[in-house]
Order: structure tokens, then C-alpha cells, then sequence
């Protein structure tokens, strides 16, 4: 078992890179995929995801969000701040809310579980991520990497 | 007037999801369906334009994006096409992996419609997060089965969604031995929980709704018609894929933007029940002597049983990805060399969904000039509106709204539709009259 898995969530489209590029800056900042550290940049995993949840103690997950604030803006959510997800499931949709949802089911979620959601603008296929993404992809991997540091540091 | 001679009117209006876009209008007047449709507006149409002047070295890289489930079906369809027209004759190795590559895509495909889109169905749920309270186990190991066929799919084509492995002439690259023999190995332990699935799938309980229809699919003589074979109906009908056009038509209906298919003028079924209906002898025989023990009679005229259906072919695709994979070896090259040539051809396969048909016209460089692709999902819309009508009238039309909508959104996704996703947001007004 990985004890922390760091996972991005991105496409190639504009803003939507946003996790990708939140996990280069991790490893720009001198983070490494080692030992009881697994990094990866996932791209629309859908179920996928449940599998990546199950084996480790600590995951941390980053995904691109749209909330009609401004882009760049950086939010933490809590478990109980997840959505009731009420939808019905599907094999075209299945987002990252559903998947947690029925990781939750399942008892497949980690014991701690950081989702971490940053605004973003236009998701356009091809285009190159905002000035203000990119800021604050860099702004949350210190910020990790500092949490990262302090928690490891004490265990 | 009685209850069974209400008037009732069932709007769904848009069904909207990436992979197809439609919705369902019912009307039912005096105790009978004044009307039925199911609209779909199928993307591959814009595909065939885009397809128009791309050199066919882009052409599996350009299929694949019509579908994020079955991207496999369109680049191994559009394989077969262009290399017949330019006479490749694929090497052993490249033959025997483009069936494990659709395996992959088979089982995944297969897995994710069993527990997250049909199955509810069947328990009560809506979705599979309730279905995971109750039977918590069955989708921890769909999910499992699923990942599996995802995994296969990047083994040959880097990644799972819109993979790039595939080339005219075979594969850019071939896996490792050691990625080969880490997968035979989960391939092999997945067999118990495919056997599992079967049995569990054979016991769900389904309305029995016998209807006639005529199945079509591919057939091969010496296996389970996956990626190549003759097009094959249950009347006897066995023709090569270019002579689709003189037996199967596509019109426009005012009321969809997608084709409408018949079978000398008649709605067909395409997919894993019509694939089972014709094709069932030529499963392995460890599969036979356990669809045997489901007691499902072949051939079925029961759509519900598409659900069973789909879990005997996860079973049949285990066994034949590790059947070709057995003594795998790395090939001296995994593709041969294309000379294009002008000219038209045609190709099909059997996509998850059913019978895929492309034809493409090309020139002296090589390029498209124009592009046909019949995907399942409009072969199937006229089946399912026919379904619809004889389902809803054994159902009973008498039914509370709540019920006859459940059971249209049944019906239509026995038949795991590109507008699947759509249909589990089926959303309704009632006007009463």
C-alpha cells in the first residue's frame, strides 16, 4: 500500500490542466514519486479512480472546478461539504464526485482524503492554461508540499 | 372512462450526453400509443465530414474520438477497411493482438453498462451508488472486471480513452513480455469472477417480454466474430461488408438527426443478444457449459436478457485474450509496410454495442474523399422504438406514469445506447388529458 497518493486530474484543454500542472509543480518544487509517495496525473479517470483510492492511507486530489468564481481561486472541500451526488450514474459522465460518491459505498475512500478544487476559466481543446492557473497550481503544490512535510515530519 | 383508457403524454426533452443527444416523446390517447419516438442526434455524422482530405495514417487516431467507450471498434473497423483496399495482409502477431486490444474494449465496455447503467434497474436503484449498498460486492467486482479491460486496452494502445496505439498495418509499438505475462496473470484469476458474474447476471430477475425481431452480426467460421467476419442475419442473410448497401438502408425521419437502419425494410437488432443469438456455438467450451447452466435458451427473443448476454461475452473475451496471448512473443516488427492505393472499401466489426460498418472512398495519396460509418447505436433506433411500443403494451399501458417511464428507460438501455448516459437523467412532464 502507498501511504500517500497525490493524484492531478486534467485534460489537454485550456484551464482543465489544472491538476497536471498543480503536480509539476510539486515535483518542481522538489517533491518525488518514492517510496510512500505516489504521484500521478490522471486524465478523466472515471471509475478508474475508485482503484487509486482503495490502496492508500492518504490521497490527495487535485481537479479543476467551476463555480462562477474567479479563476485561480483555490478551495479545500471536507467530506461533508461533498454534494449529496443525486444524479443517476453513467458510463459517459462518470465524474469525480460520482466516483468518490460510490467509493464511499463501497468503504474504498482513505482515511484522510484532501480534494482539492481550483477555479478555472475556458476548458478549450488545444489552448494553453491562464497565467492565473498556472499561479495557483504553484501556490497549492507549496502549499502540499509544506503539509506533506509537517505531517511525515510528525508521524 | 376507465384507467385503461386514460390519455397520457410523456415528454422527455433533451437527452444530452457527449456520445449522443436525443429524447423520447410518448403520447397515449384512449388506452393506446398515439405516438413513440425516440429522436437521437448521433455525433459521427460530423466525424465523416472531419474524416474528408485526412491522409489514412490519421484515420485511427481521428475514429477513435467518436466514442470514448469504444474507440477500439472505430480504429480496428477503419483498420480492416484501408488495409484491404491497400492489400496488407497483417503478420500473425498484429492479427492476434488487434482481437485481444477489442477484448479489452469488450470486457470494460461490457462492465461498466452491467453495473452502472443496467443492473439498478433491476434492484430498485436508480443509480450504482444504491445499488452499492445492496450489493456492494457485485460492484467492487464489475469495477475490478472493468479496470481489467481498461488495462488491456493500454497495453496496445497507451491509454485506455481514444488509444493511440493502433497503426495502419498493425501496431506502433508491442508490449513487453514481462507487461504480457503481469496481465495473463490477471486475466487468468479475473475467470473465476467473470464465471461469478455470469451467474449472478442469469439470476437477476427480468420481465419476460418475447418479441419477434431479426438479429444481425458478424460471423467468422472459426471463432466468436469479434473483429473480422462476414455480416450474418438470423433468416439466413450472410454477405461480405460490401454488400451492406444492398441490403440495409438508412433514412432520415423528420424527427431525428440521426439515420434510421433497416433490414430489407424492417427494424434489426445489433449487439451482445444478437451477437449470443447467432453466434453462441462458437464460444469456448468452458463458456457454453456455463451458459448452459444459466438455462437461457438460444436464440432469445427477450431483450432483457442483453444483460446476461454481456456478461457471457466478458467471459468469452478473458478466455481469448489469454488464449492469444499464451506463448506471446515480441514481434521482429509489430506492423508491416502500407502502400496506399485509390479506391473504395469497406470494413466492419463488432463494436460493444453491435454491428459497425465503414466505408471510405480514398485517392491516389491516400487521402479520404468521403467516409461512411454506420454505427450501432442508429442501427438499433429503430428497434428501439419498435421495442418500445410492443414492451410498453405487454407492460401495460395502464401502469402509473412513474412505472412506464422506468420501464422505457429499461428497455432503452437493454440496449446500451451511445445516449445511455442520457437516459439515466430521463426527466418527464405528464400532461394529462
Amino acid at each position: 500500500m502507498s501511504r500517500v497518493r497525490i493524484l492531478g486530474i486534467g485534460s489537454p484543454s485550456g484551464d482543465d490542466q489544472v491538476g497536471w500542472l498543480a503536480v509539476d509543480a510539486l515535483l518542481a518544487c522538489g517533491m518525488q514519486a518514492k517510496g510512500e509517495i505516489v504521484i500521478e496525473k490522471l486524465d478523466r479517470p472515471g471509475a478508474g479512480l475508485i482503484a487509486r483510492l482503495d490502496d492508500a492511507a492518504w490521497v490527495i486530489l487535485i481537479d479543476a472546478m467551476q463555480s462562477g468564481n474567479q479563476p485561480g481561486r483555490v478551495r479545500r472541500f471536507d467530506r461533508k461539504d461533498w454534494p449529496t451526488y443525486s444524479h443517476g450514474l453513467s458510463s459517459h459522465g462518470f465524474g469525480v464526485l460520482g466516483a468518490l460518491a460510490l467509493a464511499r459505498e463501497l468503504g474504498s475512500l482513505p482515511s484522510r482524503l484532501d480534494l482539492y478544487g481550483i477555479e478555472i476559466g475556458s476548458a478549450n481543446p488545444g489552448e494553453q492554461a491562464g497565467g492565473e492557473i498556472l499561479a495557483a497550481a504553484q501556490q497549492l503544490a507549496r502549499h502540499i508540499a509544506a503539509d506533506l512535510a509537517a505531517t511525515l515530519l510528525q508521524a | 372512462m376507465s384507467e385503461q383508457r386514460r390519455s397520457v403524454a410523456i415528454h422527455v426533452p433533451v437527452l444530452t450526453r457527449v456520445e449522443g443527444e436525443g429524447a423520447l416523446d410518448l403520447r397515449i390517447e384512449d388506452g393506446d400509443i398515439a405516438e413513440l419516438r425516440l429522436r437521437i442526434f448521433e455525433p459521427p455524422r460530423f466525424f465523416e465530414k472531419f474524416l474528408e482530405g485526412h491522409h489514412y495514417t490519421e484515420i485511427p487516431d481521428m475514429v477513435a474520438r467518436i466514442c470514448g467507450i469504444c474507440p477500439v471498434a472505430y480504429q480496428v473497423t477503419a483498420a480492416q477497411a484501408l488495409e484491404k483496399l491497400f492489400g496488407v495482409e497483417l503478420n500473425p502477431w498484429a492479427r492476434d493482438m488487434r482481437r485481444v486490444f477489442y477484448c479489452g474494449e469488450w470486457i470494460q465496455s461490457h462492465s461498466l453498462h452491467i453495473h452502472l447503467l443496467a443492473a439498478p434497474d433491476f434492484f430498485g436503484c436508480s443509480n450504482a451508488i444504491e445499488l452499492a449498498r445492496i450489493a456492494p460486492d457485485e460492484v467492487r467486482r464489475g469495477l475490478r472486471i472493468q479496470a481489467l479491460g481498461n488495462e488491456l486496452m493500454e497495453l496496445f494502445g497507451a491509454r485506455s480513452v481514444h488509444p493511440v496505439g493502433l497503426r495502419i498495418g498493425g501496431f506502433h509499438g508491442a508490449p513487453a513480455l514481462a507487461r504480457i505475462d503481469a496481465i495473463r496473470d490477471k486475466l487468468a484469476a479475473a475467470l473465476p469472477e467473470a464465471e461469478a458474474l455470469i451467474r449472478w447476471a442469469a439470476g437477476i430477475a427480468v420481465p419476460q417480454d418475447e418479441q419477434a425481431f431479426v438479429s444481425v452480426a458478424t460471423r467468422h467460421p472459426a471463432d466468436y466474430a469479434i473483429e473480422r467476419g462476414a455480416i450474418a442475419a438470423s433468416d439466413g442473410l450472410l454477405i461480405e461488408a460490401d454488400d451492406f448497401d444492398a441490403h440495409f438502408a438508412e433514412r432520415h425521419e423528420p424527427h431525428s438527426t440521426a439515420l434510421f437502419s433497416t433490414y430489407h425494410g424492417q427494424p434489426y437488432l445489433v449487439g451482445p443478444l444478437a451477437r449470443l443469438n447467432l453466434n453462441h456455438h462458437r464460444l469456448p467450451e468452458r463458456v457454453k457449459a456455463l451458459l448452459n447452466e444459466t438455462g437461457l435458451v438460444l436464440p432469445s427473443r427477450n431483450l432483457f436478457h442483453s444483460l446476461v448476454a454481456r456478461a457471457v461475452e466478458i467471459l468469452l473475451a478473458l478466455h481469448e485474450a489469454l488464449r492469444l496471448l499464451d506463448g506471446y512473443r515480441v514481434p521482429d516488427s509489430p506492423w508491416v509496410p502500407v502502400t496506399a492505393r485509390a479506391g473504395i472499401t469497406t470494413g466492419c466489426t463488432e463494436a460493444p454495442r453491435g454491428l459497425l460498418w465503414h466505408r471510405y472512398e480514398m485517392d491516389d495519396d491516400g487521402r479520404v474523399v468521403n467516409a461512411r460509418i454506420v454505427p450501432p447505436t442508429s442501427q438499433n433506433q429503430a428497434r428501439i422504438e419498435e421495442d418500445l411500443r410492443l414492451s410498453l403494451l405487454s407492460f401495460g399501458l395502464d401502469q402509473p406514469d412513474d412505472a412506464l417511464r422506468l420501464h422505457c428507460e429499461k428497455v432503452i438501455r437493454n440496449y446500451d445506447p451511445c445516449i445511455s448516459c442520457a437516459t439515466h437523467f430521463l426527466r418527464m412532464n405528464v400532461d394529462r388529458a
